[in-house]
C-alpha cells in the first residue's frame, strides 16, 4: 500500500475562456483579524460591528427566474456535479477569502493536510485511533460560475485511511449569480465564495474551517434555512413538476406543543404544480417568480390544511421541505438529487444570496 | 439445540438489555436455581450466549421452550414492533361465556384445521390478556420460528391486537380467532402503533375522560358579547374554556402514548376564495401525518393554547372517538358545501 502520508491528489480543472480572475496582487495593508472586507471601506462603515447584516438587507429579492434545465453537466465535468451534489449537506457561511489564489490549490492541499496532521498530533480535535495517513485533494469545479462576477466553486476533501478510496471528509464553497453590485463593490485581493458545504466528521469541518480563518482571514457561521427561503424552495420545485417530475411535495412543520407535535403535509405533485399554476403568472420569455406568488401558493396550502384540521400552522415552525429533486431542512441542511442536477444552479443562487444577507460586515 | 432454536435465543439476547436479562431468563422457569447463578450476566453478549447454550443444553431445552422465552421477551417490552388492532363484531350468544381454556383448544383446533403445519403457544396472563404465538408453516414445510406472528386478546372484549402478520396468513388467523371467540366478524380498526399498551388504553377507553356536561355554557359564553370589564378574567376564562374543549376530546391527565395519525386527504380543493381551484371537481391529493411522542398530549395541548381553532374538528378528536389512527378524508357526496367525514379506507 502506498504511504499517504505524501501522498496528494489534486484535481485542478481549467476550461478554456473560464471566468476566472485571479486578481493581481496588490501590496495591500492588513489591519485587524475580524473585520474582513470592511478594511477599505469608509470609516462609517469600517465601525459597524460584525453581525450587522451587509447592505444587500433591504434588497431582498422580490422576483426570481424560474428554474430552468439548465444542462449544466455541458459546462461542468458531470463526475465533478455528481460529487457535489450526492447526500446530503451541511450548509454555512463565509466571509470574502483574502488572498485566495485559485492558481494554488496544490499548496493549499498541501499546507490543509499539514495543519490537519499537526492538528491532530496535539491530540486535539480528531478522535483517537484514526490513521494519520490520509490525503487532501482541493480542485476547482470551473463552469458552475453564472456570471463573471462569480468565483469558481472549490471542493476540498481531505481522504483519511488506508484504503483511500472513500472520502471521510468533504466540502465546497461557491457563489452563483451572487449579487453582481455587492461583488463588485469587494476591495482587490477579496474573493467571495460565500456558501460552504460540508459533510462528514463534526471535528474535522471544524479543523478545515480554522484552517481557512487563519489562511484568508475569513470567518464561518451556521446558515439555516428560513422559513421564506423554504417557501421559495417548495415553489421552485414545483414549479419543475412538468419538466422534472417531483414525485410529491413534502412540508414538515414543527408545533411547540408538549410534547412537539410533528406535521408532515405531503401533497400530490399534480396537485400542487395546479394550485402553483393558479397562482403563478407566466410572463413569456424571461420566466420570474414573484414572491407574492410564493406567498399566494404557500398560503393555499396552509389553508387548505387548515380547513380540514383547524390548526394554525404559522404557530409552529416550517422546518423541512423535500421533493424527489432534493430536500431541504431549516436546520441549514439541503440535499440535491443528482439525476436532477440540472436545477441546481437555480438551488445554489438561493443559497449563495442566503449566505450573503448572513455574511457579516 | 437446533440451528432454529441457537439464533431464536441469539435474537432475544441481542435484544434485551443486559440488566434485564436476568429477570427474563429467571421467569423462563427452564434453568436450575444454580445453573441460574453460574451464569454472568454482564459478559460480553456472544460469551453469555455460549454460557447460555451450554446450559440449555444440560437442560435438553427445546426448540418450544425457547420460543416460550422468546414469548417472555415480547411479554415484557410490548412497545416493540407495529401492532395493528382489530375488531369483533356480532357476538354469539355464548361469547361472554368463553373461557381460556376453551378459547385455547377451539383456536388450535380451527387453526390446524386449515393449515397443515402450525405451531402454537398460548399464555394467559393475569391482567388478563391471552398472549398468542404462532409459527407458520405450510403443506410441505415445517413452521419457521424466525417470523412469528403474535396476537394479544383479552377475553369478552372486542378487540385484538396483532404483530407480523402476512397478508397469506391473515384469513386463517381471522377464522379461527372469529370461531374461538364466538363471534361472526372481525375488522380492522385502522389504528396501528408500537405501543400495545397506548391502543388497548385507547380502546378500552383506560384513560381519564372527560365529557360534555357544560356544553351549553361554553357555547353561550364564546357567543355572548364582553360584558365583563375585567379582561384578565374573561381571558382566563376563555382559556378555561379552550382547556374544557381540549379535555373533552383528547381526555385528561396522562393520555394513550400513540404516536402517529395518518390522514389520507380526497377532498375537493378548499383554499382562498378567490382561487380557480375552487370551481374545479378535481381533488386535492395529499397525506398529512401528525406524529410526536404522545400526539393526542400533543394535540390537547395544541387545542388548549389556541394554536388550534375550536371546536376540535371531527377529523382530531376521532382518534380517541372511533379508536383509530389511519383516516382516508372524502368529501360527502351530498351538498356542496359538505364538510369533511372520516371515511374508512375504501
Amino acid at each position: 500500500k502506498k504511504n499517504m502520508l505524501d501522498f496528494f491528489i489534486l484535481g485542478l480543472f481549467i476550461s478554456p475562456g473560464s471566468a476566472v480572475n485571479t486578481p493581481v496582487r496588490r501590496p495591500v495593508t492588513r489591519r485587524s483579524k475580524s473585520y474582513g472586507r470592511s478594511c477599505v471601506e469608509p470609516p462609517s462603515l469600517f465601525w459597524q460591528t460584525p453581525g450587522h447584516l451587509t447592505t444587500l438587507g433591504h434588497r431582498i429579492p422580490t422576483s426570481r427566474r424560474a428554474a430552468k434545465s439548465h444542462n449544466i453537466t455541458e459546462k461542468v465535468d458531470p463526475e465533478q456535479v455528481a460529487l457535489l451534489l450526492d447526500g446530503e449537506w451541511k450548509l454555512s457561511y463565509v466571509t470574502p477569502l483574502f488572498l485566495f489564489r485559485h492558481t494554488q490549490l496544490k499548496l493549499y492541499s498541501k499546507r490543509l493536510a499539514a495543519f490537519i496532521i499537526a492538528e491532530k498530533q496535539q491530540g486535539v480535535a480528531v478522535e483517537v485511533g484514526l490513521e494519520a495517513g490520509f490525503r487532501v485533494s482541493f480542485s476547482a469545479v470551473l463552469g458552475m460560475a453564472e456570471t463573471e462576477e462569480d468565483a469558481e466553486t472549490i471542493s476540498s476533501r481531505p481522504v483519511f485511511g488506508a484504503d483511500g478510496s472513500k472520502p471521510v471528509w468533504q466540502g465546497w464553497l461557491t457563489c452563483v449569480n451572487g449579487d453582481p453590485e455587492y461583488l463588485r463593490s469587494l476591495p482587490p485581493d477579496f474573493t467571495s465564495l460565500p456558501l460552504f458545504c460540508s459533510r462528514g466528521a463534526e471535528s474535522l469541518s471544524a479543523l478545515v474551517k480554522s484552517w481557512f480563518q487563519r489562511t484568508f482571514d475569513c470567518s464561518f457561521g451556521a446558515l439555516g434555512l428560513s422559513s421564506s427561503t423554504l417557501h421559495w424552495l417548495a415553489a421552485l420545485w414545483t414549479g419543475c413538476h412538468p419538466a422534472a417530475g417531483i414525485r410529491y411535495l413534502k412540508l414538515g412543520w414543527t408545533m411547540p406543543t408538549q410534547p412537539p407535535l410533528d406535521i408532515e403535509y405531503s401533497v400530490d405533485p399534480q396537485d400542487a404544480w395546479e394550485l402553483w399554476n393558479s397562482v403563478h403568472k407566466e410572463d413569456g420569455a424571461d420566466e420570474r417568480i414573484s414572491v407574492d406568488e410564493v406567498q399566494s401558493f404557500i398560503n393555499g396550502l396552509e389553508t387548505h390544511f387548515f380547513r380540514h384540521f383547524k390548526i394554525y400552522l404559522s404557530s409552529g415552525t416550517l422546518t423541512k421541505v423535500s421533493t424527489a429533486l432534493g430536500s431541504a431542512h431549516h436546520h441549514g441542511k439541503i440535499k440535491v438529487i443528482t439525476i436532477n442536477s440540472d436545477y441546481i444552479s437555480t438551488v445554489l443562487t438561493l443559497l449563495t444570496e442566503c449566505a450573503l444577507l448572513k455574511t457579516p460586515v | 439445540m437446533d440451528e432454529q432454536a441457537r439464533s431464536i435465543l441469539q435474537r432475544i439476547i441481542k435484544k434485551t438489555p443486559s440488566k434485564r436479562l436476568e429477570t427474563i431468563i429467571r421467569s423462563w422457569n427452564c434453568l436450575s436455581e444454580d445453573q441460574l447463578h453460574s451464569l454472568n450476566y454482564s459478559q460480553p453478549k456472544w460469551l453469555f450466549l455460549e454460557n447460555l447454550v451450554s446450559r440449555c443444553e444440560e437442560n435438553r431445552v427445546s426448540l418450544k421452550d425457547v420460543t416460550k422465552l422468546e414469548m417472555i421477551y415480547h411479554i415484557h417490552n410490548p412497545n416493540q414492533g407495529t401492532w395493528h388492532a382489530c375488531q369483533l363484531f356480532q357476538a354469539e350468544d355464548d361469547a361472554l361465556s368463553v373461557h381460556f381454556t376453551q378459547f385455547r383448544e377451539s383456536f388450535i383446533a380451527h387453526l390446524e384445521d386449515v393449515v397443515q403445519h402450525v405451531s402454537v403457544g398460548m399464555k394467559k396472563l393475569e391482567d388478563g390478556a391471552i398472549w398468542v404465538r404462532i409459527a407458520w408453516g405450510d403443506n410441505f414445510r415445517k413452521p419457521n420460528h424466525l417470523k412469528p406472528t403474535y396476537l394479544v386478546h383479552y377475553l369478552q372484549s372486542s378487540y385484538v391486537f396483532i404483530h407480523n402478520v402476512t397478508p397469506k396468513h391473515r384469513p386463517f388467523l381471522y377464522q379461527a380467532l372469529v370461531l374461538a371467540t364466538r363471534h361472526v366478524s372481525i375488522k380492522e380498526c385502522h389504528l396501528s402503533s408500537r405501543s400495545l399498551t397506548a391502543m388497548r388504553d385507547l380502546l378500552m377507553k383506560q384513560y381519564q375522560q372527560v365529557f360534555p356536561t357544560n356544553q351549553e355554557r361554553t357555547l353561550k359564553e364564546r357567543n355572548a358579547p364582553p360584558s365583563h370589564p375585567n379582561i384578565e378574567r374573561e381571558h382566563a376564562e376563555s382559556s378555561e374554556g379552550r382547556h374544557q374543549m381540549a379535555c373533552e376530546a383528547f381526555g385528561c391527565g396522562v393520555l394513550p402514548k400513540l404516536e402517529t395519525a395518518v390522514y389520507k386527504l380526497e377532498t375537493r380543493y378548499r383554499g382562498n376564495s378567490n382561487n380557480t381551484l375552487n370551481d374545479g371537481d378535481e381533488l386535492f391529493r395529499g397525506v398529512v401525518k401528525f406524529s410526536s411522542k404522545n400526539i393526542l398530549e400533543s394535540l390537547r395541548h395544541c387545542v388548549s393554547t389556541g394554536m388550534a381553532e375550536g371546536p376540535v374538528t371531527p377529523l382530531l378528536s376521532s382518534i380517541t372517538q372511533k379508536g383509530r389512527n389511519y383516516f382516508v378524508i372524502t368529501d360527502k357526496v351530498s351538498g356542496a358545501t359538505a364538510s369533511q367525514t372520516p371515511a374508512p379506507k375504501a
